[in-house]
């Protein structure tokens, strides 16, 4: 037997696949059209997600799932050949036999939000967030870990604890920004996320201002960052420190503080005065090489993200873009860099620290007093929404900490905000007064999240009646969406929340984020996962 | 001895709690990342199951810091395999690795089929109401090929038949919804 395609023949047999009726000889044939044929491979995946989408999204026959929805309770069968239940039957089959297997009790499945509900409940009697990483691996070169810590992967935590770097290379970033490279064999115990210890070995740290004051000892010195490029050479009996950028301090037993600039080095052994000597980048070669590396894949991935936004902008249903590029200390207005539709101005920029974004030469705006904010105003109603956010937050000091958030409590609105449990939130305002819905994820603003870039969005669908909650490109809670369209923005904050109150709000009312964001977008419509998740990976910080 | 026992039982709570969580967000996803490759509904559904044992067991070597899809779907390609190998039709379907080809470049079409799938539902309003009903019957409801032919007073061919219609319409409409200036 032989296919062409396109043809009759064709079309029955990617049918009969779909309903397993299909035969050795057609699977045969089929096999060998689609190995040669790249038009008739990429029309079979198209049928064949189009029948597997009808078979696993029960949202497609949404009414039907609304009246079967009020909870069908597992052992009510319908009866058919399978015996599964009506709702959602593709994938409750495979959640009932996994649920049992688990032991765990099997009602809280087949409530959509029953799950997170549950879940939630429980982590936040556990206070949410569990994690005391001060640090992550960020890159390894042939290394070797010694100890019996189980093998480090890259872009693991890293708890306080020792790391005992046998050989090769490795690059720690700490939580206060300072990176430091490692070179084998080397041990380094991790105390905070602006201290080390380094009784031996190697390393070459790079402390941007924010991270200034980071140190590191050995058994001889105290080595106090300002804002610098140093390296440590040191063993049990001697310590040797080397400046290549800024100016370092440093105690040694009894002594004094004392300063050392760029280009200096300084060898203190025993009890002896330090010796001052010239800085050697040779002594450093292959960590600087390491570095060198970092810094040029860092400015790859702010080229690609530079490129993809551009792309981004030509897109009508953006109808803002905030990028925090040229920004200037004199400059009070953030510009909407979306190019199609202009119906949004640019934002006023309200107190806020100029800050490094995600990559070095990035720049963002860090949020730290109650003052600081974004101020804009969106125009227009919709019936969906996307809005999606890079944010490095430092801590979750309020009650509510906003993202995005319109001012007062207007119908129609929302807040969009992460709760002090790390629990990402979204409240829709429905049309009258006092009516709202809460749209919580599980708690997953962790603290090992904390101090670190990462991709928050959500998607607001009036038509499809839903609420996607994603985290780094991956939905972390999905909600159906009580109160319709359409949505109105206007006056907003970033950062902050305008309460239109008096002038001595609750302490609940006072939501102001502690954290950077250097790039925000708003879209007039719902983005789909694979969209959200195109977003982050063209924006991730790393590789 | 199942997976439960070997872990002590303090742990163990949270831990299922954590798996299920990750595993119900990309359950859909698994789904049809098998069902590319095996697309008939039942079968893909059982070689799930199984990766969602395989996953649960092999849970303690998951690393948060990465996404969970991409591994639970080495999984459920691995499962997908050792269940192809004892079924000599669906190995002739996809051997000389057009298993891989085909699970590649699906990934690589992602996006256009979210494209044109996002009008689905749509689409699905359009259908006259007999068509909807058998296909809301097949996929939905989940009721036997016999259960609908009788249902329509067809044969179990022709109810096929249909089905495979109604999928072509399906097609033609989320096609003619994508607009050729968007893309």
């Amino acid at each position: 037997m032989k296919l062409s395609f396109p043809s009759p023949e064709f079309d029955n047999a990617v049918a009969a696949v779909c309903h397993g009726s299909a035969n050795e000889a057609e699977m045969g044939a089929l096999n060998e059209l689609l190995r040669s044929s790249l038009s008739a491979r990429d029309e079979y995946l198209m049928r064949v997600e189009l029948h597997t989408r009808l078979a696993s999204e029960p949202d497609l026959f949404f009414q039907a799932a609304d009246a079967a929805a009020s909870c069908r309770l597992p052992g009510i069968s319908t009866g058919d050949r399978r015996n599964i239940l009506p709702l959602n039957p593709a994938v409750s089959a495979i959640r009932r036999k996994l649920v049992r297997a688990m032991a765990l009790a099997a009602c809280l499945m087949f409530i959509a939000g029953g799950v997170w509900t549950l879940w939630f409940k429980r982590s936040a009697a556990r206070n949410g967030a569990t994690s005391s990483a001060v640090a992550m691996l960020a890159r390894a070169v042939d290394a070797r870990w010694g100890g019996n810590s189980t093998p480090l992967r890259v872009g693991s935590a890293l708890e306080p604890g020792w790391l005992r770097l046998e050989a090769g290379l490795a690059q720690v970033v700490f939580y206060s920004g300072a990176r430091v490279v490692l070179e084998g064999p080397t041990e380094l115990q991790l105390i905070s996320p602006t201290e080390a210890v380094c009784p031996a070995g190697r390393l070459l740290a790079e402390v941007p201002q924010p991270a200034r004051g980071f140190h590191v000892k050995t058994a001889q010195i105290n080595v106090v960052d300002r804002g610098t490029a140093f390296g440590i050479d040191a063993t049990r009996g001697q310590t040797e420190v080397h400046v290549f950028k800024g100016e370092v301090e440093f105690f040694a037993g009894a002594l004094a503080k004392q300063s050392l600039g760029e280009g200096r080095a300084v060898v203190v052994q025993g009890s002896a005065p330090p010796r001052l000597m010239a800085a050697s980048r040779d002594a450093f070669a292959s960590m600087f090489e390491l570095q060198m590396r970092s810094l040029a894949s860092e400015a790859f991935r702010y080229e690609q993200w530079q490129f993809a936004s551009a792309r981004l902008n030509q897109d009508p249903s953006l109808i803002l873009h905030l990028d925090f590029e040229n920004l200037s200390e004199s400059d009070w207005t953030l510009r909407n860099a979306a190019e199609r539709n202009r119906s949004v101005q640019d934002a006023t920029i309200v107190g806020c620290q100029r800050a490094e974004g995600r990559w070095r030469e990035k720049q963002a705006l860090e949020f730290q007093s109650v003052n600081d904010r974004v101020r804009l105003a969106v125009p227009g109603d919709f019936q969906a929404l996307t809005l999606s956010a890079w944010v490095c937050v430092k801590g979750l000091d309020r009650q509510f900490n906003s993202l995005f958030m319109s001012d007062g409590f207007d119908p129609g609105t929302i807040h969009w905000l992460i709760r002090n449990d790390g629990v990402l939130g979204l409240t829709v305002f429905g049309p009258g007064l006092g009516k709202f819905q809460i749209l919580a994820s599980p708690p997953v603003i962790t603290l090992d999240k904390l101090g670190m870039w990462i991709h928050l969005a959500v998607v607001l669908d009036g038509k499809a009646r839903q609420v996607v909650q994603y985290v780094n490109g991956y939905p972390v809670a999905r909600h159906a969406l009580k109160l319709g369209p359409s949505f109105r923005l206007g006056p907003a904050e970033l950062g902050n929340w305008n309460a239109r109150g008096g002038p001595n709000p609750a302490p609940s009312l006072i939501r102001n984020l502690s954290g950077s964001l250097d790039e925000f977008e708003l879209f007039s419509r719902a983005l789909s996962d694979a969209e959200v998740h195109e977003l982050y990976a063209k924006g991730k910080p790393d590789v | 001895m199942s997976a439960d026992s070997k872990r002590p039982f303090d742990d163990s709570n949270a831990a299922q709690q954590r798996f299920l969580s990750l595993f119900l967000r990309s359950e859909r996803e698994i789904f049809r990342y098998v069902a590319a490759l095996i697309p008939n509904v039942t079968d893909a559904e059982d070689i799930v199951q199984q990766t969602a044992m395989a996953l649960w067991e092999r849970f303690d070597a998951y690393d948060p810091a990465q996404p969970f899809t991409p591994w639970a779907c080495r999984f459920a390609l691995n499962k997908a395999h050792q269940w192809i190998e004892r079924r000599q039709r669906w190995q002739t379907l996809l051997e000389y690795g057009l298993a891989e080809e085909l699970a590649q470049r699906r990934q690589e079409l992602q996006p256009e089929f979210e494209l044109r799938l996002k009008h689905l539902e749509g689409c699905l309003g359009k259908l006259p109401q007999g068509q909807r009903s058998l296909v809301e019957g097949y996929y939905y409801e989940r009721v036997g090929i016999e259960t609908l032919a009788e249902r329509s007073g067809r044969s179990a061919a022709a109810t096929y038949k249909m089905l495979q219609r109604i999928r072509h319409t399906l097609q033609l409409c989320v096609e003619g919804q994508i607009k050729p200036d968007v893309a």
